[in-house]
């Protein structure tokens, strides 16, 4: 279990690529992730993260079609691989095993 | 997009994010780094979107996004050394020419290079042995003279008391006092019948303490405490003693002028070095010698020398303006005259900087020595830098020869690194192999380059020597080695094969440019050469005002002082000697001044300096200085005492007219003028001729003797037999003038020297390289040449076929060099206040001499070219 083990900003950027998917490049993850989460994000903490993720095999990328903006450079465009999306689920088990163990009393309900 | 305008992110991060990011990520980053920019372009002030961009690139710059930057693949070192070695030592076997011009340029370079390092490295040690060097200052004055300061050592006898009491930044302070008013004169000390000459310093006890002179025997605390304490050199103790611990106790006469005083030795001092610039046989006590006289103990007078040992952290500026106003305070109220307002200053100059910054200026500090140090240390350089040239003109002519080797390395695999570190092993190499060569040289030849120098270097591997000795060399290396090497690195596989290595303009005028270097310092130095002789041959021939030949010189020391008139008498009579005369001063330089005169017509607050020179009966008639008018010092006349001769220079400075007869106040007392003396030169040829007054004073300390023309041997040896009568044991120390005012140009006469040397070294290294690449462009086109050879073509337009170009070489190297040296002369002849003028036929001999040498260089190379066998040359293909 503890390889499939994701850091909370790690999770977040692959859900934010799994949202966007086929967008998600890297200026576009930025502005999702500004936008949903209220969190300004920095380039160099972002691509440090996707380029580990990728390492890891949780995330693909290619590139994708040279245009005449961004000085002439393609954009990289990432996926969600399957392992990817496992590593998500298992997290999300996780927290929802650990939701619905709540005994009722504890939050006063 | 608001704005239409190129708007571009800073260059220099961009460059910076290009270089540290990882090439897979390199792309789609600055892609996004861009995007992002762009944007923040259209909505905000361009200043803040580059203060943005400028954010991102930073917050890229982080592990997982730069690149890594170690060497892809790793080589065992010491199977690559061998292989550089094996390949090194291949190249050169196949052509020992360019081996042996190459080492044997090096070699000369470097032997040059260390000779210089020795010397500078000597120059650098003078006076620092103390073992207080850091702390240790001697205290000038700057003497107010009309237009200026004149910079002094001398100081007034109190002021080192003074420093010691109320100066709380003065740790220690002493008094050191060359013998008053003895021009060099030496005493004689004495242990019954035993005699020698000695040299003495008055010191005050703490001498020892402060300056590092080891003693033999004796302890440095005590050995001066007593006023009849006398610590003398262990040279003396073992001419006088049986041993040096056998002098201790002893008593000793020293003998002085007109006295002679008991001391009893305490101590004995090693030897001083030849670093010091302190030198003396004997160390008397200051205290004492200041009892009994009076303008010791004065402010008004200053004589002496005063050292300071200052605390750690003392603000030197703060120092010396607070010594300077203690200074005028003092010695102004010394002074009766109660206007008298002395205005002259005060400094600190740490001692073992005053042997290389010993030229005052303003008074301050302006070079000297230290000039020297680095005009040889800039030779050099640029000797070494030569000598490397030819490695790398030589390398690179013959890269064709390796560019096959070189190619099928780079497809093997090797990376331009690898390369590069192979042929800077081999320029290493090569240049270790001349360093050796080098230091064998060096070794031999020392003896000679202290012959010229004048020093007592000894080449021993002591630490600095070492370091500097590495430091020449892997320079040297690195310096040779690293054109070349990224040059032949650079080569590209593909081309090499499909034998297009093409040969670039930038690499054959790269070529060019530095033999035209070599050749222009070769030139400038040609000229240095034939400047600095014409212009000692100008001092030495130019008419002085006086006649130096023939006069022997010797000091009035032992019993000559009191049986003087007995000696002039005996010498008088001897076979071979015109006359006999004597002088307080000589004409080199040492001269008193004064600026208390004054005169009718005297303007109100002027003051002129005049060179204040004693001289006896005769002397103006053996000097042979010429008289404009009046008479000179003669004992048919009564009271010379109260006449005075002043030069040209002098009566036009103070503008009188029909000057004899007339009376001026020296020193508040008259003086009537009884000649005017024609102007010579009293000081060296750097200086005009100053205003000068001639007093009489009888039996001086400088003993003068005209020789008949003929035979000075002879007449030499009976004025020893004579000064062996009266200083019984003493040995007879005489000089010759005309020596002496050579001497006043013995640095000038050292450059003249040693820059022949440096000249002819520097033009023997050039035409190496010059051979070299005549040989290789002899050899490139043999067949060329065999082709015109077979169409008819002579020897002689062949030889001028391939000369023609090396021709242009050097005539640009002359375009270059002669404005260089032309400014260069200028500058060096306006040091002197007389000097010859700058003719074209030094440029224009110097360029036809380089000329013909690198004629005849390449000549010997085309010739051969010219002769070859045909057959030879063309038959394989």
């Amino acid at each position: 279990m503890s390889k499939h083990r994701l850091g909370e900003f790690e999770e977040l950027v692959l859900l934010t690529v799994a949202v966007l998917y086929g967008e998600a490049y890297g200026i576009a993850i930025i502005d999702e992730m500004e936008r949903r989460l209220d969190r300004t994000v920095s380039i160099g903490s972002l691509q440090t993260v996707l380029r580990r993720l990728e390492k890891k095999g949780y995330l693909a990328s290619e590139l994708g079609e040279v245009t005449k903006v961004r000085g002439g450079k393609r954009k990289r465009f990432f996926t969600v691989t399957n392992l990817g999306r496992k590593a998500l689920e298992i997290t999300k088990d996780q927290r929802l095993d650990l939701w619905n163990s709540i005994p009722n009393i504890a939050f006063g309900d | 997009m608001k704005k239409n305008q190129p708007n571009h992110p800073p260059k220099l991060l961009l460059q910076f994010f290009r270089w540290y990011c990882n090439p897979d990520f390199a792309e789609d980053l600055e892609g996004d780094l861009y995007e992002r920019f762009e944007r923040r372009m259209a909505s905000e002030k361009p200043g803040r979107a580059k203060w943005f961009f400028a954010k991102d690139v930073l917050s890229l710059f982080r592990p997982g996004i730069i690149r890594s930057f170690w060497p892809k693949s790793f080589l065992n070192p010491t199977v690559m050394l061998r292989h550089h070695l094996l390949l090194t030592y291949r190249q050169y076997r196949r052509s020992p020419n360019t081996f042996l011009i190459n080492v044997i340029g090096l070699a000369s370079g470097l032997a040059c290079a260390i000779f210089i390092f020795l010397w500078i490295q000597d120059e650098y040690q003078m006076d620092r042995f103390h073992a207080k060097d850091q702390q240790l200052y001697q205290v000038m004055q700057n003497f107010p003279i009309a237009g200026g300061f004149e910079t002094t050592e001398y100081q007034p006898g109190p002021l080192a008391q003074a420093l010691r009491e109320e100066f709380p930044e003065v740790e220690s302070a002493i008094t050191v006092c060359p013998p008053l008013g003895s021009a060099g004169n030496k005493g004689v000390i004495s242990n019954g019948e035993k005699h020698a000459k000695a040299s003495e310093l008055y010191v005050d006890p703490e001498f020892f303490q402060i300056f590092s002179f080891p003693l033999a025997v004796g302890d440095p605390e005590w050995v001066l405490k007593n006023k009849d304490a006398v610590v003398i050199s262990k040279k003396l103790a073992n001419q006088l003693f049986p041993s040096s611990e056998e002098a201790i106790g002893q008593a000793i006469e020293w003998f002085r002028g007109d006295t002679t005083i008991l001391f009893t030795v305490t101590g004995v001092f090693k030897d001083i070095s030849a670093q010091s610039t302190l030198q003396f046989d004997v160390l008397l006590s200051y205290p004492s010698l200041a009892e009994n006289s009076e303008h010791l103990r004065t402010w008004a007078n200053s004589d002496p020398y005063t050292y300071a040992v200052l605390k750690p952290g003392v603000n030197i500026e703060a120092l010396n303006d607070k010594i300077s106003t203690y200074l005028q305070e003092k010695v102004s109220a010394s002074v009766e005259d109660p206007n008298y307002k002395f205005t002259g200053t005060a400094f600190v100059q740490p001692f073992s900087d005053r042997y290389l910054f010993n030229r005052y200026e303003n008074g301050r500090p302006a070079g000297g020595r230290i000039g020297y140090v680095k005009l040889f240390a800039t030779i050099a350089f640029f000797l070494l830098l030569i000598a490397c040239i030819n490695f790398m003109n030589l390398s690179t002519a013959k890269a064709i020869h390796r560019a096959k080797e070189i190619g099928v390395k780079k497809v093997i695999g090797a990376q331009r690194s690898s390369l590069i570190s192979q042929y800077l092993t081999e320029a290493l190499l090569i240049t270790l192999l001349a360093a050796i060569v080098a230091m064998v040289l060096v070794y031999a030849l020392l003896p000679q380059f202290n012959g010229i120098t004048g020093k007592e270097i000894v080449f021993r591997p002591t630490l600095t020597v070492l370091i500097g000795l590495s430091t020449i060399i892997t320079l040297t290396g690195l310096l040779a080695g690293s054109y070349p090497a990224l040059y032949l690195s650079k080569f590209q596989p593909a081309k090499i094969f499909k034998g297009k290595l093409t040969r670039g303009v930038r690499e054959y005028w790269m070529r060019k440019g530095l033999v035209v270097f070599q050749f222009t310092i070769s030139l400038v130095l040609i000229i240095a050469v034939i400047l600095v002789y014409q212009q000692i041959e100008f001092i030495q021939n130019k008419n002085l005002g006086y006649n130096n030949e023939r006069i022997l010189t010797l000091k009035q020391d032992g019993n000559l002082r009191n049986q003087f008139p007995a000696f002039k008498t005996s010498l008088e009579a001897l076979p071979g000697i015109e006359a006999v005369t004597t002088f307080r001063h000589d004409l080199t330089g040492d001269f008193g001044s004064t600026s208390g005169v004054q005169w009718e017509g005297q303007a109100e607050g002027q003051r002129i300096e005049f060179g204040n020179l004693e001289a006896d009966y005769g002397l103006m008639e053996v000097m042979e200085i010429q008289l404009v008018e009046g008479r000179t010092f003669s004992p048919d006349f009564a009271t010379e005492q109260n006449k005075i001769i002043f030069n040209e220079a002098a009566i036009k400075a103070m503008g009188l007219k029909e000057p004899i007869g007339q009376k001026i106040m020296l020193w508040g007392e008259p003086r009537e003028i009884i000649g005017v003396a024609q102007d010579f030169h009293f000081e060296s040829l750097y200086e005009k001729v100053k205003p000068c007054m001639i007093r009489f004073s009888p039996n001086n300390e400088n003993i003068l003797v005209k020789l008949q023309p003929g035979s000075p041997k002879e007449a030499i040896v009976a004025i020893e037999e004579t000064y062996q009568k009266f200083n019984e044991g003493l040995a007879f120390e005489y000089r010759f003038l005309d020596d002496d005012y050579q001497r006043l140009y013995a640095s000038e006469q050292r450059i003249s020297r040693l820059s022949r040397y440096f000249a002819a070294l520097a033009i023997i290294i050039s035409c190496l390289g010059l051979f070299g690449l005549a040989a290789f462009t002899a050899e490139r086109r043999a067949k060329e040449i065999s082709i015109r050879k077979i169409l008819g073509a002579s020897a002689a337009s062949i030889v001028q076929l391939l000369s023609r170009d090396f021709t242009r070489t050097v005539l640009l190297a002359l375009l270059v060099g002669i404005p260089i040296s032309y400014l260069l002369s200028q500058y060096w002849l306006q040091s002197f206040a007389y000097h010859i003028e700058i003719q074209p036929w030094y440029f224009l001999g110097a360029g036809l001499l380089l000329l013909l040498i690198a004629w005849s260089t390449v000549g010997i190379q085309t010739l051969k070219a010219a002769r070859t066998n045909l057959i030879q040359a063309l038959k394989d293909e």
